[in-house]
């Protein structure tokens, strides 16, 4: 573990969350509403479903390949694989950054009408920030390694 | 425009960047079409064909991407401009998960939507962009091989 970087910790941890978040809800669906009904007892018509990211995006198979990179190196430091990661730091930052605009465009422009951002997709979009700041701090560090 | 600038990498890349382009704008996605009566009494229309840009799908972001990062470099050669070590890698790594994508689009349709010629260019095209990127990166490495 400690053949690990700072960046390389903090991309993996992040990971691990944008993981998990994939199986919160990422958006919500309908509404329900409750009326009286004639023998004054009140009925519930309707509910909202939540979705999360596996539910019909092809963001939730671009999410698991930004987490097995970013989650790598530490799988390989773990298991006291090769020490070489200066390759997956870099890709860590780039699909971290367009994961980054994937999710905003989601949450944005290919937003389903009449569906409700939930905590998964910010959860999501935290953690795919987090993850291009630790590949290109993980970047930073292998440069003054090598300086 | 002086094409012998670009390796065959780049130039390969830079194609299948202008051919993922084009293809987009095929139809990828279709459902069988269905006419009715419609409230008014005219006759209604639901289903038909998609292109890339008209599905709710952060794909077609994704793909615009790709073709954005294979064709930059190569635009870059062309007018001159310096070498950019770091773009090989990155359009061999965004245009191979934009394949991985593809195909995984091919296999979860949502409903009877169906899949049209489109997509299957589009995976071609997409496979191409990753050819060339990688042979760029070999071109980088071991220096003009070809």
């Amino acid at each position: 573990m400690d053949r690990l970087s700072q960046g390389q910790i903090i991309a993996a941890v992040a990971a691990v969350v944008l993981l998990v978040a994939e199986f919160l809800p990422w958006l919500g669906a309908g509404g329900s509403a409750t009326v009286t009904g004639p023998g004054g007892g009140s009925v519930t018509v309707g509910g909202s479903e939540n979705f999360n990211l596996w539910d019909g995006s092809t963001l939730d198979i671009y999410a698991l390949i930004v987490g097995v990179v970013a989650l790598t190196p530490a799988v390989l430091a773990l298991s006291g694989g090769a020490e070489e990661f200066s390759f997956m730091s870099a890709a860590t930052f780039l699909l971290g950054v367009v994961g980054i605009i994937l999710v905003v465009a989601f949450l944005t422009v290919d937003f389903p009408d009449g569906a409700s951002r939930k905590i998964g997709a910010w959860i999501g979009l935290v953690a795919m920030i987090v993850i291009a700041y630790g590949g290109f701090r993980a970047m930073q560090e292998e440069v003054a390694t090598e300086i | 425009m002086d094409t012998d600038r670009l390796s065959q990498g780049q130039l390969i890349a830079a194609v299948s960047a202008i051919a993922l382009f084009i293809v987009s704008f095929l139809p990828w996605f279709g459902t069988p079409e269905v006419t009715g009566i419609g409230p008014g009494g005219g006759s209604i229309t639901i289903g038909g064909n998609y292109n890339m840009w008209e599905g709710e799908n952060p794909l077609d972001i994704y793909l615009l991407i790709v073709i954005l990062v294979a064709l930059v470099p190569a635009a870059l050669a062309l007018g001159g401009g310096g070498d950019q070590p770091l773009a090989p890698i990155a359009t061999t790594l965004l245009a191979g998960v934009g394949t991985l994508l593809i195909i995984y689009q091919l296999f979860d349709q949502p409903g009877d939507l169906g899949t049209k010629i489109g997509i299957w260019l589009g995976l071609l095209a997409c496979a191409g962009i990753t050819v060339g990127g990688y042979l760029a990166m070999q071109e980088d490495i071991g220096g003009e091989r070809y």
